[in-house]
Parts: structure tokens; C-alpha cells; sequence
């Protein structure tokens, strides 16, 4: 028994930090979210539990956050951590309009919300946040999407497209091998719907996407519209097996 | 060696579970059974009272449905002393947001706000987190009538009908399938006694040992109507639903 | 020695602000805006202590931003929006340096289908009213309102009106106000009805 797992957040003698290693978990037991971007919009996607069949849908909290006009967050972990997490960025987000007269930077925002989660890695009498987050957005005048990452240690990245939570590394495997630049909008959501079906089985009720397009623009698309996107992507894949079929006959 | 994860404050196992959280889960689905069930006219509440003796005496006060504010009341299970500080800072909540905006607070985010205050014994203070699941009834101008269930990670959502406490997976699956979007209150009522008739000893099946509570509209809906029933009305409800009659049949 | 008036119509509010900046004898500027548009239906007209006003309005602003944020965009209605600015004056008051603001809150409350108006001053006083201003211009202003607002008015109607009151006030005060600015808050959100 080494001891250096129960306290909170202290160095192991080989250099870890077990109880952020162990946030990381927390973060691959979450449901899976995805973010990708496309030359003048930016899309979030996220696996949504199974609603049972009593579950209110009216009031159920969603996981896909709006922080502010022009940005979005998306969360995979701890549900209740996240919403903590969530409305700071919010307050940071309207404290900075009101102290500087702009929007919050994607990039500010992202660098916000990173060092608010690592400094639960490092105070004392606390344990670490169980939320990895994507943020996307658009800076104010600017058409250019972005796409960030934050970690429970407070490690942030830029991407192009990426994923978090539960099998996050199919799908960003997924994303690697399929993902284009300067994608439209209509390729940059199948591409994000396309992605999440590698791990959700159940189809279009499971899957919630939000599309960003600069301006403030903000759409939530409703499961009619992301059933579309699943059935033009199903026979897409079927017309390819169809074609892959001869080809194998014949050698 | 499993305590290493679970003696002190709530910490992540490797496994990235939080055991201080789940145990707490545990001990809630041990304590006395609630259901609650939205219907198109308002909330029932419905719960098996534990601690019963014939010594107690009934200052009219409810063990386990507590009223919040004008418009929502709640049903405990777990920890009731974990309960009642929590049901006062709801309270508090609800008064402060009345104060600030001469407006009744939306249930959700009252209900938010309690779990904000749930979530943070779950991440520092190194205090335990607190024992207890709500069942929330309410209503407000945004979604009227609703229902909510929180628990001790400080999560919560919405129904049309659950329930927390012991055997609440049997009680889910009965509710699962006897639920009608149009019910009436007394159907749902109704249905809240079949169920709890079916979750519990028959033996506790009467007025004393059970406690209603329903949210409704008045005559000219202007008015939330929140009644927890006395032990007589419950009786009444016993007999008229035939839930007793039923088993001795069995 | 601003100039803010509102005026309550059937199916809309009107708010009319001046346009000069002024410290003591000299007018800064002569284009100033002095509203700020809280949500898509509300809309607060300031007057008071320079500085005071505007990052008092600021501040408010804020605050319902981040209401709509947090709460999914469902916007805070303007009942509640103007006890929530009363609230805020009222503890600012009770403190060491209280903010020295009058405001009018303009809104439309989305759920009842009503145009609504309050009245709201630095002591935290706050009213529902049909019309309302603050400073002189209500002296000047109140009683031409009195003669001749009528419930259920236009649009059209509540501009002439506010036009008329806007002269008077040319004509008795012995002060320029540069022009004003003309705000309709109605089921649509606030739109900008140009100058006078």
C-alpha cells in the first residue's frame, strides 16, 4: 500500500498524480462528445443516455452548454462536476463583457475553464474535477471556427476535430482517418454524426448536435433532422458494402 | 485494502468512481420507499413511513414530505437529518429568489442549486457528502406541473414518474407499465398505492404508516393546492382503490 | 439634465433619450446612447451621476445576460427584471457610496402579450406606470401626458405624442439636448425607431 493515492492529489515517488490519473477515468466512464470543425462552422455532437421511457424530456439537462452567445461547451464525466464547472465559465464569460466590453475569446475561455480545473489539482481538501470539456466557438469579428480541449489536469489543446468520454479513441481514430480540411457545413455535421455512430448503436434518439456559424448563430438540431443525417449515412455505407461485395467475389 | 478509497473524504478510486458517493447511493436504496407521478392535473407523492410507534406522537408534521415554498414540496428518502438541512436551504433558496425578482423561483433551478450545494460535499471540504435523494413536486409558469428526482452526487432530472428508496427498481418497472400520459390526479393517486401495495409489506399498508401528498391547481386555477394527506384520507384511499382486498384474495 | 421618457402604447413601449453628453456647462458629446438592451424584450434607460449610470446599467446588463445563460435562453420577464434592478438599488442605498441612478426599464413581457413600463429610482422606489420620466423633463412632460395619453394608443399615435412632449421641452427649457434617440420595445424585441 503506497499511500500516495489516498490523500488528495499529492506526487507519487515515480511522479503522479493518482487522483487526477483517476479523474481521467471518471472522464472515459462519461458518455462520448465530439467536436468538429469545417471551414466556417464548428459542430457538437454528444451521445445522449437512453431517455427511459418515463424520463421527462421537457426538463432532463442537456450536455451540450451554452457558456455564451457565441460559444458552446460539451462535457463527458461527472454531471453535477460539469454544471459547476459550466457556470463559471458562464460568470467568467459575463464578467469579462462587462470589464473589457467584448466577448470572451474561444481561446480565453478555454485557458479559463483548463485553470479553473487545475487548480483543483493542486489546493488542498479538494479532489480534482471529473469533466473532460470541449469548447467551441467563434471570437467576436472573426469568421474563423475553434475547437479547444480541456482535461481534469488542466491540459488544453486546439484541434481540428477530437473526442472525449467513452471509446473516444475509435471515434478520434475515426475522425483521423476521415476528417477533411475546409469541410462545408452539411459534411462537417454527417462527419460529426458519422463519428458518434461508431460508438452509438441505438441511432438518431441518442445523439444530440449543436451547429455553430459565426454571427452568434447557434442550432440545436432536432432528432428529425439528425435521423436524416443517420439514414443518408446508412445507405451511404450499404451502397459502399454493395460495392466492396463484387470486388471480394472476384478474387 | 478496499477502504483505501473510501475511509476519508470523497476522492476518486483508480477506476475513477467516487465509493463515498456510491455508498451513500446505497444506503439511500435501503430506506423507506417514495414514489412520485406527474399527471395532466398536478403531483403525487406517495412514501412508507419507517419509523412508526404507537408512542410517537403526531404533531401533524410529516416525516419524510416536506413543503419547500408556494409551489413545490419534496419527499426524502435516506438520511432525514441529512434532510432537513438541505429542505431549509431550499427553502432559503426559494425565498431569497422571490425577494430578488417578485417571482416565484422555477423549479429547476431551485432544484439546480440544492444539488449545486450536494455537489460540493462531493469534491471538498472533506466532509462526507450528504445521504439523501429527493423526489421534487412542483409547478411554475414555464413547464407547469413537474417532477424531479436528485441524489447524492448532486445529479438530478426530470420524470413523468419514479421512484428512490427501497425496491425502486420493481416499482420503476410497475410504474413503466401501468403510466398513461393522461392520467387524472386521483388515477395517478390511485396508481401510487397499487404500486406501493405491491413494494411493501402488507402488514404496513394503512393510513398510519404511509404519507401522501399531492400538488394540484384550485377551482380557478390561479392557486397551487399543495395537501399532505392525513392518515384518514389515505385510509380512504386504501379502501377505494381495493389494494388490501386484492391481496387477501392472493 | 438628460432627457428619458417612456410611454406605454397597446402592443409596444417607447423610450426616448437624449443625445448630449454633459459635465457641468459643456456638452461632450452629442451623440450618447444612454440605454442599454438587457435581453431581447427589456431595455433600461439611464439618467444620474455620470459614471454611475453607465456602469451601473453595465453591471445589470451583466447580470440578466448571464440569467438567460444559465437558464437555457429563457429571458427573465420584466416584471422580474425591474425588481431585480429595484432590489439592487435598494441594497445599494443601504451602503458606503450608493450608485446615484434613475432608470426606466422598457419591456415586453412575452408571456402575458404585454408592453410593460417601470419607473425605477435611485432610493429604489420602483412603478408600473403608462408614462414615465425622470429628472426636469417629467416636470415639463407629466402634464402633457396627463392631457393626452389615451389607453390603447398606436405606435403612431404614442411617436406624435412623445414628439409633441419632445417640443415642449425645446421650447421651455433653456437648454440644447442635441437631439433624441427613439427605442420600441414590442413582441418583435427592441428595434431602434431612429432620432427626433
Amino acid at each position: 500500500m503506497s499511500g500516495y493515492d489516498s490523500a488528495l492529489s499529492i506526487f507519487s515517488p515515480d511522479g503522479h498524480v493518482f487522483q487526477v490519473e483517476y479523474a481521467s477515468e471518471a472522464v472515459r466512464r462519461g458518455t462520448c462528445a465530439v467536436g468538429v470543425k469545417g471551414k466556417s462552422t464548428v459542430v457538437l455532437g454528444c451521445e445522449k443516455r437512453t431517455t427511459l421511457k418515463l424520463q421527462d424530456p421537457r426538463i432532463t439537462p442537456s450536455k451540450i452548454c451554452k457558456i455564451d452567445n457565441h460559444a458552446l461547451l460539451a462535457f463527458a464525466g461527472l454531471n453535477a462536476d460539469a454544471r459547476i464547472l459550466v457556470d463559471k465559465a458562464r460568470v467568467e464569460a459575463q464578467s469579462h463583457r462587462l470589464t473589457l466590453e467584448d466577448s470572451v475569446s474561444i481561446d480565453y475561455l478555454t485557458k479559463y475553464v483548463a485553470s479553473v480545473q487545475q487548480k483543483y489539482t493542486q489546493s488542498g481538501g479538494v479532489r480534482p474535477f471529473g469533466v473532460a470539456t470541449i469548447i467551441a466557438g467563434f471570437d467576436a469579428n472573426d469568421n474563423e471556427p475553434k475547437l479547444y480541449q480541456t482535461e481534469p489536469s488542466g491540459i488544453y489543446n486546439a484541434w481540428k476535430a477530437h473526442a472525449i468520454g467513452r471509446s473516444s479513441k475509435t471515434v478520434r481514430e475515426f475522425l483521423e482517418k476521415n476528417y477533411e480540411e475546409g469541410m462545408d457545413d452539411e459534411k462537417t455535421i454527417k462527419l460529426t454524426i458519422k463519428s458518434l455512430l461508431e460508438v452509438v448503436q441505438t441511432g438518431a434518439k441518442n445523439i444530440e448536435v449543436s451547429v455553430l456559424k459565426p454571427g452568434d448563430t447557434i442550432e440545436k438540431l432536432s432528432v428529425e433532422e439528425i435521423k436524416k443525417y443517420v439514414e443518408e449515412i446508412e445507405t451511404e455505407k450499404e451502397a459502399e458494402a454493395e460495392k466492396k461485395k463484387p470486388r471480394s467475389s472476384d478474387d | 485494502m478496499s477502504r483505501r478509497y473510501d475511509s476519508r473524504t470523497t476522492i476518486f478510486s483508480p477506476e475513477g468512481r467516487l465509493y463515498q458517493v456510491e455508498y451513500a447511493q446505497e444506503a439511500i436504496s435501503q430506506a423507506g420507499t417514495a414514489i412520485g407521478i406527474l399527471s395532466t392535473e398536478g403531483v403525487v407523492l406517495a412514501c412508507e413511513k419507517k419509523v412508526t410507534s404507537k408512542l410517537l406522537d403526531d404533531d401533524g408534521s410529516a416525516e419524510k414530505i416536506y413543503e419547500i415554498n408556494d409551489n413545490m414540496i419534496c419527499a426524502v428518502a435516506g438520511m432525514n437529518a441529512d434532510a432537513s438541512i438541505l429542505v431549509n436551504s431550499a427553502r432559503l433558496y426559494a425565498q431569497q429568489y422571490l425577494k430578488t425578482y417578485n417571482e416565484d423561483i422555477p423549479c429547476e433551478m431551485l432544484i439546480r442549486r440544492v444539488c449545486n450545494l450536494k455537489q460540493g460535499y462531493t469534491q471538498h471540504g472533506g466532509l462526507r457528502p450528504y445521504g439523501v435523494s429527493f423526489l421534487y413536486a412542483g409547478y411554475d409558469e414555464r413547464y407547469q406541473f413537474q417532477l424531479f428526482t436528485s441524489n447524492p452526487s448532486g445529479n438530478y432530472s426530470g420524470w413523468k414518474a419514479t421512484s428512490i428508496g427501497a425496491n425502486n427498481a420493481a416499482s420503476q418497472t410497475m410504474l413503466k407499465k401501468d403510466y398513461k400520459d393522461d392520467m387524472s390526479l386521483k388515477e395517478a393517486c390511485e396508481l401510487a398505492m397499487k404500486v406501493l401495495s405491491k413494494t411493501i409489506d402488507s402488514s404496513n399498508l394503512k393510513g398510519e404508516k404511509l404519507e401522501f401528498a399531492t400538488l394540484s391547481l384550485s377551482q380557478d386555477k390561479k392557486k397551487i393546492i399543495r395537501k399532505i394527506w392525513k392518515a384518514s384520507d389515505v385510509d380512504l384511499l386504501i379502501k377505494d382503490t381495493g389494494v388490501l382486498d386484492k391481496i387477501d384474495e392472493e | 439634465m438628460d432627457v428619458i421618457l417612456g410611454l406605454r402604447v397597446a402592443d409596444a413601449t417607447i423610450i426616448a433619450t437624449s443625445k448630449a453628453a454633459t459635465r457641468g456647462i459643456t456638452v461632450l458629446k452629442s451623440s450618447d446612447d444612454k440605454t442599454r438592451v438587457l435581453n431581447p424584450h427589456n431595455l433600461i434607460a439611464y439618467t444620474g451621476e455620470a459614471g454611475d449610470t453607465v456602469n451601473f446599467a453595465e453591471y445589470i446588463q451583466a447580470n440578466i445576460q448571464l440569467y438567460s445563460m444559465r437558464e437555457n435562453d429563457i429571458e427573465l420577464s420584466p416584471k422580474a427584471t425591474a425588481s431585480f434592478i429595484r432590489n439592487q438599488l435598494a441594497t445599494s442605498i443601504r451602503s458606503r457610496k450608493p450608485y446615484q441612478v434613475n432608470v426606466l426599464l422598457g419591456g415586453y413581457d412575452v408571456a402575458s402579450n404585454t408592453p410593460t413600463l417601470n419607473w425605477i429610482d435611485y432610493l429604489g422606489t420602483q412603478v408600473e406606470l403608462p408614462y414615465a420620466a425622470h429628472g426636469y423633463a417629467a416636470f415639463y412632460c407629466t402634464s402633457l401626458f396627463d392631457r393626452h395619453y389615451k389607453k390603447g394608443m398606436t405606435v403612431d399615435e404614442g411617436l406624435e405624442l412623445l414628439k409633441m412632449s419632445l417640443k415642449e421641452l425645446e421650447i421651455r427649457m433653456p437648454l440644447d439636448f442635441k437631439g433624441y434617440y427613439v427605442k420600441i420595445i414590442d413582441k418583435d424585441g427592441v428595434r431602434d425607431a431612429g432620432s427626433l
